[in-house]
């Protein structure tokens, strides 16, 4: 076996080895190279900074704990922005394992910028039955949730005076890891109730996204830890995004080098088997 | 009977399938109040439709414990998770936190359900890592297209990358915004078209497969 | 720091040292925790459905509202279960008939008029721009995704793409450059999305990382160091078990 084959055949757990140490060594030992804002998180940041003081502010958080690394950065972030442009916020989930994830958040930044409960923002909770919850609310949004996340009743918050449906909803920005997401939102709920809508999403996510973006049916896009590392630059609070940032790069450039060197290795091993094949003959 | 076993589901499909799909184009008040009951109804049986879709582990389990099945113990540990968690679920009123302040609940889903999810699915990165060492390689043209934009991604969308070689943030954003863009809305008109053909057959009656189990 | 968090520090480092001990291979702690993590999503999942639709969806507003017309859903939700009993199983059907049905008519109109029409909209856009003083321009720049020529490379690729779908008969002629073109639009955007796919893979991994850096916080008493440490010796001393006694062969 030549050098090159083996290489190839190499034990994958020294390539987890690798992996590992590139993501741990710049998490312990940050650099804090510049991070460049994208135009499609600068739409969603604009459109927020637009708002007049006192309007409505959806935040649907749809994510369970696996995309928690990538989306709870991004939710931190918005609500600071919502909270610090004193907007009126309206926080809910359609997944269900993402429900204790969201209440926390919700309640930790309104804590940390001084918001009360059913005053300054409702946390609904989460409820069944996905796009059929958009729809309700588009309907009638005491229908769908007729008490917040702690038992309330929803009909006479003062956060929610003069809201009735969707359609009084000002901003929306679904943060989605899958279905139901930012596609539901736009299709069960803009579509109809026409509302302005923001996307954030998992990195998986994000390039599927882009053709609602292009066609304006979501007019800005926060993808994955990068877009959430960018949101926390734009509102001048850098959190955990920001932090991740250089373990991701570094592990970008680790598979980058493992993949050249696999193809170095592979045509290699193809031209001695080649050389070989040619000389036997 | 043959008629309410077989026929009659497919009528109720028919019939609310053809009366929600018109809905939409009738804004009158009537129609707007049932779409509100009935999406109402939804969130509802959506419940019940979750219940249905988990329970199915309570009896792959239980039949595993009983008959003393090889890895019969992990399966009781999966029992004392799910019964525990019920218990202190029901214990704590079904919620995580009240008024900021953790209960036992939100400790079971803070300490192991979101550690337990969260890890799962970051080892991928480890195998995502191993998958591109051992099988992306150029063999072909398309292939060879194929490496090149995934690098140009992936060194486009760090800082590092941009930092390294200035042009790749540009060139990812253009790949992004453009490329990418125009092949994700033809996979997005084909799915929708598919969607869109697939209702239309179910509401005829000529995709049944939904209906699934139970004696004819 | 209240015990609680100072237990659950230790309890969380533990399960996600278990399951990353699967990288070194399949293991007792992997699936212990594998198994737990089912089970305590499935109990979690039943007790926020049981809060949200029994509790507030169904009891309160029956209750406390009159609204006894909640009762016809909850009598679709009970037809449901009737899958357990094999004898009255075709009854779920109506249930299923109806979810599957109402799903289906919503679906149609708004699919159309949110994937199809809109995006079809946004393909076909005028190649030229009219700027007022300045007449008809075409515009080059390649970094403004609205410019006319990234216009001209949408339309063809959507275009090709879609004849590359569509027409699976054989390629010919101009039929084969069109449909090379659409496969390697196709290939652009598979690297693409794998790059974005490698980058959520990382951020979910620095995100358990960064936790477990967090617990080794003398404050929790260290837990990720010392958990680190006993389930690597677990690890040593099964795979010393597994050597010295193979398992039989059957």
């Amino acid at each position: 076996m030549t050098f090159a084959e083996r290489m190839l055949k190499i034990d994958r757990r020294i390539i987890f080895l690798v992996i590992g140490l590139c993501t741990l060594i710049p998490l312990l030992y940050p650099v804090g190279l510049p991070i460049k804002i994208s135009p499609e998180v600068r739409g969603v940041y604009d459109h927020i900074e637009s708002l007049p003081e006192g309007s409505v502010f959806l935040l649907s958080l749809d994510f369970d704990p696996a995309s928690k690394p990538e989306l709870m950065p991004q939710s931190i972030s918005l609500l600071r922005h919502a909270f610090r442009k004193k907007l009126r916020v309206i926080a809910l989930t359609l997944w269900v394992s993402g429900t204790g994830m969201a209440d926390q958040v919700v309640t930790q930044v309104a804590r940390e910028m001084g918001k009360e409960s059913g005053k300054d923002y409702v946390f609904l909770g989460w409820s069944p039955g996905g796009t059929a919850v958009i729809i309700n609310m588009g309907q009638d949004l005491y229908g769908a949730f007729p008490a917040d996340y702690n038992g309330k009743p929803t009909k006479g918050l003062s956060v929610l005076q003069g809201v009735a449906s969707l359609r009084d909803v000002n901003y929306a920005v679904s943060l989605g890891a899958g279905n139901p997401g930012v596609e539901a939102w736009y299709v069960f709920g803009k579509d109809k109730y026409k509302f302005e809508l923001g996307g954030g999403c998992t990195g998986v996510m994000a390039p599927g996204l882009y053709p609602l973006l292009r066609s304006g049916q979501i007019n800005g896009l926060i993808g994955g830890l990068r877009g959430a590392a960018e949101y926390e630059i734009l509102i001048d609070q850098k959190g955990k995004a920001v932090a991740g940032m250089d373990a991701q790069s570094a592990t970008h450039l680790a598979i980058i080098v493992l993949v050249v060197l696999c193809n170095l290795f592979y045509f290699a091993s193809r031209n001695i088997a080649r050389r070989q094949s040619q000389s036997g003959a | 009977m043959i008629f309410l076993r077989r026929q009659g589901p497919l009528l109720v499909t028919l019939i609310t399938g053809l009366v929600f799909a018109a809905q939409y184009y009738v804004p009158h008040p009537a129609s707007e109040q049932m779409l509100t009951s009935v999406t109402k109804w939804l969130q509802i049986i959506g419940g019940f439709a979750l219940v249905l879709g988990v329970s199915s582990l309570f009896h792959v389990h239980a039949a595993k414990i009983r008959r003393k099945e090889a890895g019969w113990g992990y399966s009781f540990v999966l029992y004392v998770g799910m019964l525990g968690t019920i218990a202190l679920g029901f214990w704590s009123n079904g919620k995580e936190a009240i008024d900021g302040t953790m209960t036992a609940f939100g400790w079971i889903y803070n300490y192991m359900m979101v550690p337990l999810q969260g890890t799962m699915f970051a080892i991928l990165a480890f195998f995502i890592a191993s998958a591109a060492y051992r099988s992306f390689r150029a063999r072909s043209r398309e292939a060879a297209v194929l490496l090149i934009a995934a690098v140009i991604v992936m060194m486009g969308r760090v800082p590092l990358g941009e930092y390294l070689i200035p042009i790749s943030g540009d060139l990812s954003q253009w790949i992004l915004n453009v490329l990418n863009a125009s092949v994700r809305r033809a996979i997005l008109i084909g799915v929708s078209l598919g969607t869109v053909a697939l209702s239309i057959k179910i509401i005829f009656g000529m995709e049944r497969s939904y209906l699934g189990g139970g004696k004819e | 720091m209240p015990i609680e968090t100072i237990i659950g520090g230790w309890v969380a480092t533990g399960l996600t040292l278990f399951i990353f001990s699967f990288l070194y291979k399949d293991n007792p702690l992997f699936k212990l925790a594998e198994n737990l993590y089912v089970g305590v999503s499935v109990g979690y999942t039943i007790i926020k459905t049981y809060d949200t639709v029994v509790v507030q969806l169904i009891w309160k507003p029956i209750v406390e509202n009159g609204e006894w017309t909640l009762l016809i859903p909850v009598a679709i939700g009970m037809l449901m279960l009737t899958r357990y009993v094999p004898k009255a199983a075709w009854i779920s059907r109506y249930a299923f008939a109806f979810i599957v049905g109402v799903g289906s008519g919503l679906a149609i109109p708004r699919t159309i008029s949110s994937f199809i029409l809109k995006q079809i909209e946004d393909t076909v856009r005028p190649l030229l721009t009219l700027i007022p003083g300045e007449g008809v321009t075409f515009t080059w720049s390649l970094l403004n995704p609205a410019s006319s020529v990234n216009t001209i490379i949408i339309l063809i690729g959507v275009s090709s793409v879609l004849f590359y779908f569509f027409f699976s008969v054989e390629h010919r002629g101009p039929g084969k450059v069109v449909a090379r073109t659409g496969i390697m639009f196709l290939m652009i955007a598979f690297g693409a999305a794998f790059g974005y796919t490698v980058m959520a893979r990382m951020s979910l991994l620095i995100g358990r990382l960064t936790d477990l850096i967090e617990f080794t916080d003398p404050s929790y008493g260290r837990p990720s160091l010392w958990l680190a440490g006993l389930t690597i010796l677990t690890l040593v001393v099964m795979a010393r078990r597994s050597r010295s006694h193979p398992p039989e062969e059957k």
